[in-house]
């Protein structure tokens, strides 16, 4: 099914190999390289900046990248799982309880689906200055359930009535039973199409608040290294490589996330494949 | 009719329950999160060289804020001043308020974003109907459609670094920041307005490719469906000019969505391109909340924050109402 859809396998592949690379990476580093001044600063890419220079404080930018895009990915990772599991959550309420539960919700899920969240994470981190990296997925995350939550309350909507589910319930299953045998299976592929489109927002959003000096200060995520390399003016001192780097690593990781995200679209939904 | 009348009841309750719900949030969030604003900013005072009795201080404006009354007064006392208009003081540029520093920054946005909105609004669809059309007869329009792709996946502001660094730093064409030159005044004069448009150009350029992207994939897609369509069929039976049958067919068809979406993206003109007006030292709202961000001004960023959403909702609002009059299988359609 994977192999079958170019969009899907070409994004994964992308992001697989900036995994892979990383990691290897970042094990191959040995620590004593990460700290501020073990290389000379504001040296090129070449036999003494190494493969992608050094920066104004004399780090190396090849290291910082690898662990900048693990950092990224995992902040994107804990925020997508949080929110689409809030998401699943709310939303199966609202489909499953219906009624006034339902109608509650359904607003709620409509005003956060209405403001964007980058506004409250701007809000609350700004009180929270100097906040840790998980404290910033968790931040991230706990606001991005709307949208999870309402492509859930559909799902179950629609789900509920199929005969299946309501042979289910005349043959004496309890509520929970249902949810978690008969409804729950059915959601895992909405559930995952959620989870791509979570993470794509969660590390968009962590780097929008990195760029604003929000992000977690004393790591290094692809939007801090951004960050830094503006504060020290790296392009007014045509330090190019320093804020290139993690530029063009963003561009790669949001292409190869988009890609997935339409490969798995087409997958799910067969018809759009026809039309394209 | 009464159909419609209740769905404008339904929008209206959601309105209303928006700006609730989004100002509570606003309230409540900072009573939750660990952290004192007063504290850090006496903190900042401290080490900028003034000295004190800051406990005191502290004390004082804790209850010139009404920090020691009930949490409920505190957020009725609130709203009374969020419905007045009142924002209150900034705090990292004491006597202005918080009011009139979002006055100074909001024009600058609005005119960067509505202007760039419907430019990119415009070219994309223009640009998506053509290849949405012909796309498979042409090689180069065929590879328009990756290039938008990369637009579209691409975060804004990424854009703009690229452009500041090639048409600012490398080849200084254009300024690096800012929004007209130190050296003018204010005023309505043909230099004064081409400074300004010079110095709008990276930003409103930066914005307009990137979101071209998106106007540019989605026209495209509308376009292509309409392709098989039984009027465009006959229209092409009949010997109509591919042209017309373009542009008067499947254009006009296809501009409906493409609309809806123009409309919401207006409604995010004054949130839109934060980080864009960072980059380019703008000074525009983003730029007013990443200074604020910096000098620890917490009810300037509340400020912006609550302008922001307030206009989101609003433009959301007229958009519902809007909406079924343009289009009336949504009137008819009882709306879910």
């Amino acid at each position: 099914m994977i192999t079958h859809n170019k969009k899907l396998l070409i994004g994964l592949s992308i992001l697989l190999l900036m995994v892979i690379v990383s990691i290897i990476g970042v094990l191959l580093t040995p620590p004593e390289l990460r700290r501020t001044g073990s290389f000379l600063p504001r040296l090129p890419p070449g036999e003494e900046g190494g493969l992608l220079g050094t920066d104004a404080l004399g780090r190396s930018v090849a290291i910082q990248i690898v662990e900048a895009i693990l950092k990224s990915l995992l902040v994107g990772l804990i925020a997508a799982a949080l929110g689409t599991f809030l998401g699943a959550l709310i939303g199966f309420s609202a489909g499953y309880f219906g009624k006034l539960i339902d109608a509650v919700l359904r607003v709620f899920i409509d005003v956060f689906l209405a403001v964007p969240s980058l506004l409250f994470l701007i809000l609350i981190a700004s009180l929270m200055r100097g906040v840790a990296l998980p404290a910033v997925a968790l931040i991230i995350g706990a606001f991005a359930w709307a949208s999870p939550a309402r492509q859930v309350r559909g799902q179950v909507l629609s789900l509920k009535e199929r005969a299946f589910v309501q042979l289910s319930r005349l043959s004496g299953m309890s509520g929970l039973e249902i949810i978690f045998r008969e409804l729950m299976p059915n959601m895992f592929q909405w559930l995952g199409a959620n989870f791509v489109n979570a993470f794509i927002a969660a590390i968009l959003a962590e780097a929008g608040l990195s760029l604003l000096g929000l992000g977690p200060q004393n790591d290094i995520t692809l939007g801090m290294m951004i960050y830094w390399a503006l504060g020290y003016g790296a392009i007014l001192q045509n330090l190019w490589w320093w804020w290139m780097a993690p530029v063009f690593a963003l561009i790669a990781l949001f292409l190869s996330l988009y890609l997935i995200h339409l490969g798995l679209d087409e997958v799910m939904n067969p018809r759009l494949v026809v039309r394209a | 009719m009464a159909a419609y009348l209740k769905y404008l009841a339904e929008r209206f309750a959601l309105f209303i329950a928006t700006i609730v719900i989004s100002v509570t949030v606003v309230f409540i969030v900072p009573r939750l999160v660990p952290g004192d604003p007063l504290g850090a900013v006496f903190l900042s005072l401290a080490q900028m060289g003034g000295s004190m009795n800051a406990t005191e201080l502290v004390a004082e404006y804790t209850r010139r804020f009404g920090l020691d009354k009930s949490l409920w007064e505190q957020y009725i006392s609130f709203l009374a001043q969020l419905l007045q208009g009142n924002l209150g003081y900034s705090i990292a540029s004491f006597p202005s308020e918080v009011a009139d520093l979002l006055r100074n920054s909001l024009p600058w946005t609005i005119g960067l974003l509505t202007v760039t909105t419907l430019l990119s609004w415009v070219i994309g669809s223009l640009a998506g109907a053509v290849v949405g059309w012909r796309g498979s007869g042409s090689r180069f329009l065929q590879a328009l459609v990756p290039l938008a792709l990369i637009l579209y996946a691409t975060p804004y502001y990424i854009l703009a670094l690229l452009l500041i660094f090639l048409f600012a730093f490398h080849w200084p064409i254009f300024p690096l920041s800012g929004n007209y030159s130190v050296t003018m005044t204010p005023a309505l004069t043909l230099p004064f307005i081409a400074d300004v448009l010079h110095h709008a150009f990276l930003p409103a350029l930066s914005i307009v490719l990137v979101s071209l992207g998106w106007w540019f994939l989605s026209m495209r897609s509308l376009i292509g469906a309409l392709k098989g369509e039984d009027y465009i069929l006959l229209a092409e039976a009949k010997g109509l000019p591919e042209r017309r049958i373009l542009w008067r067919y499947a254009f006009r068809n296809a501009l409906l969505p493409q609309a809806t979406g123009l409309a919401l993206s207006l409604g995010h003109v004054v949130g839109g391109a934060l980080i864009t007006e960072v980059i380019f030292g703008y000074p525009g709202l983003g730029w007013l909340i990443y200074n604020s961000i910096k000098g620890l001004d917490y009810p300037v960023i509340q400020g912006s924050v609550l302008l922001i959403i307030l206009s989101v909702a609003v433009a959301n609002f007229i958009i519902d109402i809007a909406y079924p009059l343009i289009d009336p299988r949504i009137r008819q359609a009882a709306p879910d």
